[in-house]
């Protein structure tokens, strides 16, 4: 078994880190404990539940099943990252409207999933959208407040595409 | 639930890759996407001491046409064949199939290959490859050889690859024009992890007849299993109802499905005949692409 | 309680102040703490066996593994820390106690057999691979019907067999009530095993004080309360040198609202090493040790008049307990929640039951959303349906012949539990009017094929027991429960106002419902009332957060605490105005007059006062500072209801339930905050359609766990969630502070029975007879095949 530690260069939310871990350190456990970046939560550590995604190179990836050091190089967005300290981003606007959370451990996951989905897919259907939802769980929610969040996003992110 | 510590290696080549498996053999695994190697090592169901992660391997991604064969490379995501419009065109079993397949997080990341290698019957494109009569191009530093889904898939989560090897690219045939294809699943609920299904294609010749159909079930046993008594039906008989009635219970007479915590035996036999039913005629009913 | 009306904010769609946190990865969740320096990281060595003796435990490799503390058995921690057990004073209950770890035996898969103390995660993970258990394996039950066979191998040897808890009861001339009966029926529903899957799994940290003798237990929990108490009376500590704090709890559900072990066993170890100590759960050990739920099995016989309505009900119900005495409600809580409320919204004046618990080789059941009720109302809206079918009236017709009406209210049922006010006949019309109920009948055909797939439409008419105060827990037996919560409403120098209530939030919305409430109360401005919670060192006592009970409770208690600081608010500024208290009002922040608002303070004013902070005296008698503290001990339970209708479509060749459209009814009194109150309903509903549809925790007949994954467990995703139409009813409680009642539970207690009768509905021309939940596509195809066979036969 080996212990050694390999350099792991990243980019979360804009940022530049270099760090030593061991090849097996997994990047939720990375983004967590090495960066203090705990907005990325750990729910199944099997990839099922989603609550651990967040955008790898623009996509969404589960991050409890990636390991940080075969990452390396890569640019990472967490939750933290979506709005900085500015104001809340379209997608979590939309979430708060809409009462699209409940615990809220859930949700990094989820406006992740969003993102990405609506960056894709600008005018979405209901259908397109609960399949989108599948890349994540709630156990709170009964999901329908976010599928209604997900549809207002859409609306707020296309009237400023529009606006822009 | 975290994993084993392990030797880490990043071949920047496929060279280099096949020479460290010549090395490591079979204490290594190789890393492409992870999505079904990653939860396995998390939950200690696998401790390989040695992680050959391929990624940097670029000439391995790759989906191209060859001549009459969409190739798709080691690091072939299936997001990426999911969203090609070559795949898209030549390969329309597949891309109906790649919807079913995981998530959108772990599509992005897992690739063709990978699920292929990792040879769960549940899962959906062992399934297509098999209806597809894909080649399996298996690499090793003593060189390449290719297999068909037959010889690839040996038993649940078993593969043919010896530890020295890996699957280095995979070959599927470019549909025939006309060609009609199906794929369908159930599960226990509207998404994911399905307990049975069906993939199919079909070839009708100018007349509207069948000219050739395949057959290939998920969720019916050890491996993905190709239903040879029901194509051979459908060719013989056409695509009449009652055709399709009898190459149904063909297809379940002919399944040994296991049962386990989702679904009986019984329940997944019944249901590859349904599905295969459900295929057909929407196969027939269809007309040319 | 006297009617309050003048609400400002109270009935108000308030979007929540905790999603800006929340919504920024800023919360912070158990794992999610900073971590102390010098934390020890647990992780358990889990027994493989349902059943066995422990013959060895060889810890000398893990122990050498780099990074790993120590490692302790059973037998190293008998001193500090014995087995533990739920009080309850119960007539039929056999308490048996739990080991913290293992000692001698096992008795379920995922027991704790040894404890890693280790510097990191990873290297405790590295160090359980290490750990050599030899064991003994035994004879194991793992189902009721195993554990109650003659000869099955005994749980806990002291009982001599496997039923710890049995309860009877009976009406006076139950059985002349109901040899009257013209028709009886007969029939034995059942509900598989499930659990909570809290999104969070659990996890705990106990954190040494370096200069005092107080440690702070920082856990996962719903009850911080009831969790100090206890663990300070089994550690033998001072109640005062323990602290609980609730972090953000990722969901809760009931799962969460038990003592556990790993919980006192952290506290005991930042004793015992003087240093943090901390253990987070994964998904693999929540699906094998949390508690479980249902696994019930009732049979229920009803003797019934021509006209549809029962002149008699007979309820046996058995329950799977599993190894252990959950804590603090032990196996009673289910056996007797099922018999207390299988009447439900029906007038059901002759009743017997008798419920028993069984012990088995599995992990403990507990408390989880519903607790008894779907399991009862599975029971009793199944046999509305027969009764309809049996007597050819329209079920929806059954139902109306035997509710509860208006005009019975307040009413008492036959076990003693007050319905205080109620609407089950307007929601049950509400919510056929909705699904348009005639119209699907008068359209159904007699085969009720559409498109190749049977129709349906099944009802479920529900109460759902909400707010139990001490009376209600008491009645059941539960010692340790207390049933008040409690709040202190302080109007701070500054005139602001925080608000400290006894609960624990895990995502009802507390921090915004709670300063809703206390604004409207007191009449300022909600941005400037800060609630805290989950604290047992800042907040007064209290019980928890579960049982649809915070809203109730926890509300009931800041509306009084803001009346009462109300009054003193009033007292002051009369003096310092020079006018009579009961002249003033509260509003905009200011206290004022009547009849001349322009005369009065802001409560700034009345604060600086009060605290001693300008020159002005106190009124006689009146002491500094401006604050009280409430206890609120609601009724026994104020009774919610409602009514869910649904359509599905069973496609007989794969089996699947597709549900069409979905109508819920529901009236939980006075609301406080309608968009929260609504995703309650969304998310009990849909986790009840998990348990209707896919959820089940399955063991083998060896007590084998066999699907202890989310690949293997399976909730429903976005998909599995149909769009639901909401129809509101408010009927507010005449028992509880501001009528206000419960919200939490009913929309899975309505969605169990309302599916499972929809499918029944469908299928019912072939003969299938739906018992069990949950449904999954290979049980209907089987139950189908089954009936064709069983119709051939007969042929």
């Amino acid at each position: 078994m080996s212990r050694a530690r390999v350099t792991v260069r990243l980019t979360v939310n804009g940022r530049a880190y270099v760090r030593e871990v061991e090849p097996r350190y997994l990047l939720a456990d990375f983004l967590r404990h090495e960066l203090g970046l705990t907005g990325t939560h750990i729910g199944c550590e099997h990839g099922v539940c989603g609550a651990c995604t967040v955008l790898i190179d623009g996509k969404t990836g589960r991050s409890c099943l990636q390991f940080a050091a075969a990452l390396d190089g890569a640019s990472i967005t967490t939750v933290e990252g979506i709005a900085g300290e500015g104001p809340l981003h379209p997608v979590q606007e939309a979430f708060h409207e809409a009462h699209a959370l409940q615990c809220g451990y859930c949700t990094p996951g989820f406006l992740m999933t969003t993102i990405e989905f609506l960056a894709a897919n600008p005018d979405p259907t209901r259908d397109q959208i609960r399949q989108a939802l599948t890349n994540n769980m709630c156990r709170c929610t009964g999901y329908l407040n976010i599928i209604e969040a997900v549809e207002d996003a859409a609306r707020r992110l296309r009237a400023q595409e529009g606006g822009a | 639930m975290k994993p084993a510590a392990f030797a880490y290696h990043r071949p920047a080549s496929l060279e280099e890759a096949l020479s460290l498996l010549a090395v490591h053999g079979a204490e290594a695994r190789v890393l492409s996407g992870g999505q079904s190697l990653v939860p396995l090592m998390n939950m200690r169901i696998l401790s390989p001491a040695v992680l050959i992660d391929i990624n940097r391997c670029r000439e391995l991604a790759y989906i191209r046409r060859e001549g009459g064969m969409i190739a798709c490379g080691a690091l072939a995501r299936q997001g990426e064949a999911e969203a090609s419009g070559l795949v898209a065109a030549t390969l329309p079993l597949l891309a109906s199939a790649l919807p079913h397949v995981g998530v959108r997080a772990s599509r992005n990341f897992g690739t063709l290959c990978g699920s292929l290698a990792h040879a769960d019957p549940l899962a959906e494109l062992p399934s297509v490859a098999a209806a597809l009569e894909a080649r399996f191009v298996i690499a090793s530093a003593r060189g390449r050889r290719e297999v068909g889904a037959e010889a690839f898939f040996v038993s649940a989560l078993t593969n043919c690859i010896e530890p020295d090897e890996m699957l280095a690219e995979v070959r599927f045939p470019v549909a025939a024009a006309g060609a009609r294809t199906a794929f369908l699943e159930v599960a226990n609920r509207g998404h994911g992890f399905a307990v049975a299904g069906v993939a199919a294609t079909l070839e009708v010749d100018a007349a509207g007849r069948c000219a050739g159909v395949r057959l290939a079930a998920m969720g019916a046993g050890d491996t993905t299993v190709r239903l040879a008594a029901a194509e051979a039906l459908i060719e013989d008989e056409g695509l009449s109802a009652a055709a399709i009635a009898a190459a149904g219970e063909a297809a379940r007479a002919a399944v040994e499905p296991t049962a386990d915590v989702h679904a009986s035996a019984e329940y997944r036999a019944g249901l590859i005949g349904v599905l295969v039913g459900r295929a057909l005629r929407a196969m027939a009913a269809a007309g040319p692409r | 309680m006297r009617e309050i009306e003048d609400f400002t904010l109270i009935g108000k769609t308030i979007l929540r102040r905790e999603d800006s946190y929340l919504l920024r990865g800023k919360a912070q969740f158990l794992d999610d703490l900073p971590e102390p320096r010098g934390l020890i990281h647990l992780a358990f060595v889990l027994s493989p066996h349902a059943s066995a003796e422990i013959l060895a435990i060889d810890t000398a490799a893990a122990r050498a593994l780099p990074g790993v503390i120590d490692v302790l058995t059973g037998e190293d921690l008998a001193a500090d820390v014995p087995p533990y057990a739920p009080v309850i004073e119960l007539a039929g209950y056999r308490g048996v106690a739990r080991p913290v770890v293992a000692r001698g035996r096992v008795r379920h898969v995922g027991e704790y057999v040894a404890v890693i103390l280790a510097e990191s995660p990873y290297a405790a993970q590295d160090a359980l691979d290490l750990v050599g258990v030899e064991y003994e394996p035994l004879p194991a039950v793992a189902t009721i019907a195993d554990g109650l066979a003659p000869g099955a191998p005994v749980v806990h040897e002291a009982l001599g067999d496997n039923v710890i808890f049995r309860t009877r009861f009976a009406t006076e001339g139950f059985e002349a009530r109901f040899a009257a009966g013209e028709v009886v029926l007969e029939e034995e529903f059942s509900l598989g095993r499930v659990t909570g899957v809290m999104i969070e799994p659990r996890g705990c940290m106990a954190w040494p004080d370096p200069i005092a003798t107080g440690i702070t237990l920082w856990t996962s929990t719903q009850i911080p309360h009831i969790v100090r108490t206890a663990i300070a009376e089994h550690l033998g500590m001072a109640e005062a040198n323990l602290r609980v704090v609730t972090p953000a709890v990722g969901g809760g559900f009931g799962t969460k609202c038990h003592l556990y072990p790993d919980e006192i066993l952290v506290v005991a170890l930042a004793r015992r090493y003087g240093r943090a100590v901390k253990w987070v759960q994964d998904r693999r050990e929540d699906l094998l040790t949390n508690v479980h739920a249902r696994e019930h099995v009732l049979r229920l016989r009803v003797a019934v008049g021509r006209d549809g309505v029962i002149a008699a009900a007979d309820l046996d119900v058995r329950t799977n307990c599993g190894a252990y005495p959950n804590h603090p409600f032990s196996p009673t809580l289910e056996a007797t929640a099922a018999v207390r409320m299988m009447p439900g919204p029906y007038r059901i004046r002759a009743y017997r039951y008798e419920a028993a618990s069984v012990l088995t080789h599995t992990a403990p059941t507990g408390a989880y959303r519903g607790t008894g009720q779907p399991s009862a109302f599975l029971a009793i809206e199944g046999m509305m349906d027969r009764i309809g079918r049996r007597l050819g009236l329209d079920p929806a017709e059954v139902r109306r012949r035997n509710v509860v009406r208006p005009e019975d209210f307040p009413y008492v049922n036959v076990v003693g539990v007050r319905y205080d006010t109620g609407s089950y006949l307007p929601s049950l019309e509400r919510g056929l009017e909705m699904i348009g109920y005639d119209a699907f009948r008068r359209a159904q055909p007699a085969d009720r094929l559409v498109d190749g797939r049977y129709r349906g439409i099944g009802i479920c008419n529900y109460t759902e027991v909400s707010g139990t105060g001490a009376p209600g827990w008491r009645v059941r037996g539960f010692a340790r429960m207390p049933g008040f919560d409690s709040s202190r409403v302080v109007v701070e120098p500054d005139g602001r106002v925080a608000v400290y209530v006894s609960q624990a939030d895990a995502g009802q919305g507390h921090f915004t419902t709670f300063a809703q409430i206390a604004a409207d109360r007191l009449g300022v401005a909600w941005e400037d009332v800060t609630v805290i919670e989950g604290d047992t060192a800042k907040t007064p006592y209290g019980t928890g957060t579960f049982a649809s009970r915070g809203s109730v409770v926890g509300g009931g208690s800041v509306i009084r605490g803001s009346a009462k600081v109300g009054e003193k608010i009033r007292r002051i500024a009369g003096y310092m105005l020079g006018c009579e208290p009961s002249r003033l009002a509260l509003g905009g922040g200011r206290v004022f007059d009547r009849d001349d608002p322009g005369r009065g303070l802001t409560l700034r004013e009345v604060a600086e006062t009060a605290y001693s902070m300008n020159n002005l005296p106190l009124p006689q008698g009146e002491e500094h500072g401006l604050e009280a503290t409430d206890y609120y001990d609601p009724p026994m339970v104020t009774m919610a209801n409602g009514t869910h209708v649904v359509e599905v479509a069973v496609d007989p060749d794969d089996g699947r339930v597709e549900i069409l459209r979905y109508a819920v009814v529901h009236d939980c009194g006075r609301v406080i905050n309608p968009k929260i109150v609504a995703g309650q309903v969304h998310g009990a509903t849909v986790q009840g359609i998990g348990e209707a549809l896919m959820e089940e925790i399955v063991y083998d007949g060896g007590g084998q766990h066999l699907n202890a994954s989310l690949l293997d467990y399976l909730i429903p995703t976005a998909m599995d969630a149909p769009d639901l139409a909401l129809g509101h009813i408010e009927t507010p409680s005449i028992d509880t502070v501001a009528g206000i009642k419960g919200a939490a539970e009913g929309g899975l207690t309505g969605a169990v029975p309302a599916i499972a009768n929809a499918v029944g509905d469908a299928l019912a021309g072939l003969g299938v007879s739906i018992t069990r939940v949950p449904l999954r596509p290979s049980t209907i195809v089987g139950l189908i095949a089954a009936a064709r066979a069983a119709r051939a036969g007969a042929a």
